[in-house]
Parts: structure tokens; C-alpha cells; sequence
């Protein structure tokens, strides 16, 4: 499979950073084709700005502006999302990549005001994630990251398609074993992905 | 009351802009003094860069804030209104990335040295209200989860003060509005935020 893994982290020695290239080096082991696009690394953009706001229903010129990742996005069979979770919710770059690369025409089509998913294709998608929050605090938050993943990206890919959510939590807390063991628990995952 | 008010839409010409507007009127007539902090046009960078986040853990004052006039903003404020087209579920890249890099430790919250426990630090701030645009119908933003009114009524919330009372005020399949339902939108964003 073309396996598409979308990184977000600043650090590259940073513990996210090392899942990042253990669920590529998994993958690959694996005998997947791995296209490994990490934002920070590749200087993405995330904000979406005036023009591309007022283009965004034009479903020619709409992609103009990140033609290259529509295609990666386009050409993947399967998606892993590798971030850490800042404030409820995805780092900026990720969200921003959401914003300008999932857009109607590609990810969904809207037909009379209704979405329609449009990432038949995807046919599996893994989320590893890392959190400050302890369990509890996120919990009560309602865990909003989490809801978007389970809920609107996979609503977007092949009706069920496999979908897994990795998540550590207390970041800030937790020991060196059970990071280490979350490294393991999610390189195996890749291996069998 | 002092509102900071923080908007966030590339477009000046947009709906967004013109409910930013209308809240800032009608926070005026209502006697409150009004500090509105609009991020495109102050080409606020989202990104947190590298250094930023290799210190993050140890931050302990805004002085470390890249955007240090924004810490004294948001320290000042009594009551915070978020005024965002929804994207994705969420708020826009720009604005996740606002609370990235100024509601950072010593600012929004401290992590205790010893164990890494959270406190909030922004009790000063009374009033909280989020009105934004939705592509989608409500039922399904509620089917989804509603991700980006957790990630600031409830994520947000519990760093501001506790009895905090809060509002979400959203105007939900924005791609089939009419000049009707904006009118009548733009009438329930005035007399909500007269009673902030």
C-alpha cells in the first residue's frame, strides 16, 4: 500500500519525532511505500489566505496553490497522522494542512449545500497522538482531537475503512517505560498495518 | 467590561467581518470597552517554531511570548469573544495557532516544576463567547462531536475562571444561507453580546 504519514512537530530529536520515523521505518519494513511529508521539515504554509478563501468553491483553481499535496493525498491508499495534541486540538501547521489541502473537490464535494466524503480510496488510517492532558482533563474537554479523527476524517475515507487512534497521555508525566512501551505498541501496529 | 475580541477571517468583505462588526457595536452600546484583535490583518504567524518549543515546558513568564503585546491584552481582559468561520470543525489554522503560542505556560497556565500539574492561570477572565460560521447543519456538527466548540468551551474554558458564563452562538449551513437567515443571525450576535 501507499501509506501517506503526515508529521507535525517543530523538535526532530522531540518524542513525537521519534514516532514519526518509527511508524515510517515500520511501514516500510513492511513492504509499504511510504511518503513521509513532514510540515515542519517541508516549511508548510498553514494559513489559508484571501485569495484562496474566495477561490475555494473553484474546483480548478481552488488546488492551484498546493497542487503538490493534493496529489500526494490523491495517490495514498492509506493515511497516518503523527502529531502531539497542543490546547485540545491539532499544532496549527496540521490544522492549516486540513484547511488548504482538504478541499471541496478533493476530500468531499458539496452538492447543494450537502457534504458529500470524498476519500473513497483511503482504505485505512491510523492516528498517533501524544497529549499533556492527563486521561481525565481531556475527558472533560470531550476529547475534541479524538472526535475528529473517529468521527469527521473517517466519515471523509471508504465506508469501513480500518480506522485506529493511539493516543499517550500526561506527557508531561509519564515514565521513560511507558513511553517506550507506546513506541513498541505503536511500531507493531505499523508492522501489521 | 474589558472584551478582548479576537477575529480571525482572511476576507474583509466576508459575513465573518461583518458579525466581527456587529459584535464590536453592539459591545460598545452595551458599555464595554472593546479590544479587538484581528490576526490576518496583523499577519499573526501560527507556526511555533523550533526554539519556542524546545523551552515550552520551562516557560514561566509572557516575556517568552514571541507576541508579548498580545500576553498584556489578553491579562487585561475581563470577558474574551472569538469571532471565526468554522473550518474542518474547527477554528482556522491561524487561530489554533494563536492559542499555541500566546495561552503558553506562565501565561494561560503554569506546570508545576516538581510534578507537572496544570493550573489555570487566566481567572480574571469572566465572559466567554464563541460565535462562529458553519458549512455544515447543526445536527451533524453535533453527529461529529463538535470539535471545535469543545476545544474552546470546554478546553479553553477550564483556564479561565470557574463560574465563567459562556455562550456559542453559531450560524450553521453557511454555504445555503439566504439574506434572510444572515440578517436574522446578525440580529441574535447583537442581542447576545448586549447581554455579555
Amino acid at each position: 500500500m501507499r501509506v501517506l504519514v503526515l508529521h507535525a512537530h517543530p523538535v526532530a530529536e522531540s518524542y513525537n519525532g521519534a514516532l514519526f520515523r518509527h511508524i515510517c521505518e515500520n511501514l516500510t519494513k513492511a513492504g509499504h511505500q511510504v511518503d513521509a511529508c513532514d510540515l515542519y521539515a517541508e516549511g508548510f504554509d498553514p494559513v489559508l489566505t484571501q485569495q484562496e478563501r474566495l477561490d475555494y468553491h473553484d474546483l480548478v483553481k481552488n488546488i492551484m496553490p498546493v497542487a503538490g499535496h493534493v496529489d500526494r493525498v490523491m495517490k495514498a491508499d492509506a493515511l497516518v497522522l503523527c502529531y502531539p495534541v497542543w490546547n485540545f486540538g491539532m499544532p496549527a501547521i496540521m490544522k492549516g494542512y486540513l484547511d488548504r489541502v482538504f478541499l471541496p473537490g478533493i476530500s468531499f464535494k458539496l452538492e447543494a449545500g450537502k457534504v458529500k466524503p470524498n476519500l473513497q480510496h483511503i482504505k485505512k488510517v491510523a492516528v498517533v497522538t501524544s497529549y499533556g492532558a492527563t486521561p481525565l482533563r481531556a475527558f472533560l474537554a470531550g476529547n475534541p482531537p479524538k472526535r475528529f479523527a473517529m468521527r469527521t476524517l473517517r466519515y471523509l475515507c471508504k465506508p469501513g475503512a480500518s480506522f485506529s487512534y493511539q493516543a499517550l497521555y500526561d506527557m508531561n508525566r509519564v515514565s521513560l517505560e511507558k513511553r517506550n512501551q507506546f513506541l513498541s505498541r505503536v511500531g507493531d501496529l505499523m508492522a501489521r498495518f | 467590561m474589558k472584551v478582548l475580541v479576537v477575529y480571525c477571517h482572511p476576507v474583509p468583505e466576508s459575513f465573518c467581518a461583518s458579525v466581527k462588526s456587529t459584535t464590536v457595536e453592539a459591545l460598545r452600546k452595551a458599555g464595554h470597552e472593546v479590544d479587538l484583535l484581528d490576526l490576518y490583518e496583523e499577519d499573526f504567524n501560527p507556526v511555533m517554531p523550533v526554539e519556542e518549543r524546545r523551552i515550552y515546558n520551562s516557560m514561566t513568564s509572557g516575556e517568552q511570548c514571541a507576541y508579548p503585546e498580545h500576553v498584556a491584552r489578553l491579562m487585561s481582559a475581563e470577558g474574551i469573544i472569538f469571532v471565526y468561520p468554522t473550518w474542518w470543525y474547527g477554528m482556522p489554522a491561524m487561530l489554533k495557532g494563536w492559542l499555541d503560542r500566546v495561552w503558553i505556560p506562565g501565561v494561560a497556565f503554569n506546570i508545576s516544576a516538581e510534578g507537572g500539574v496544570i493550573t489555570s492561570n487566566l481567572r480574571h477572565i469572566k465572559r466567554l463567547g464563541v460565535i462562529t460560521m458553519c458549512g455544515a447543519p447543526m445536527w451533524w456538527s453535533y453527529v461529529v462531536g463538535h470539535p471545535g466548540k469543545r476545544t474552546i468551551l470546554r478546553g479553553v474554558r477550564q483556564l479561565i475562571n470557574l463560574k465563567a458564563k459562556s455562550f456559542f452562538l453559531a450560524h450553521y449551513l453557511m454555504d445555503v444561507s439566504t439574506e434572510q437567515s444572515r440578517a436574522d443571525y446578525l440580529g441574535k450576535v447583537q442581542a447576545k453580546v448586549a447581554k455579555f
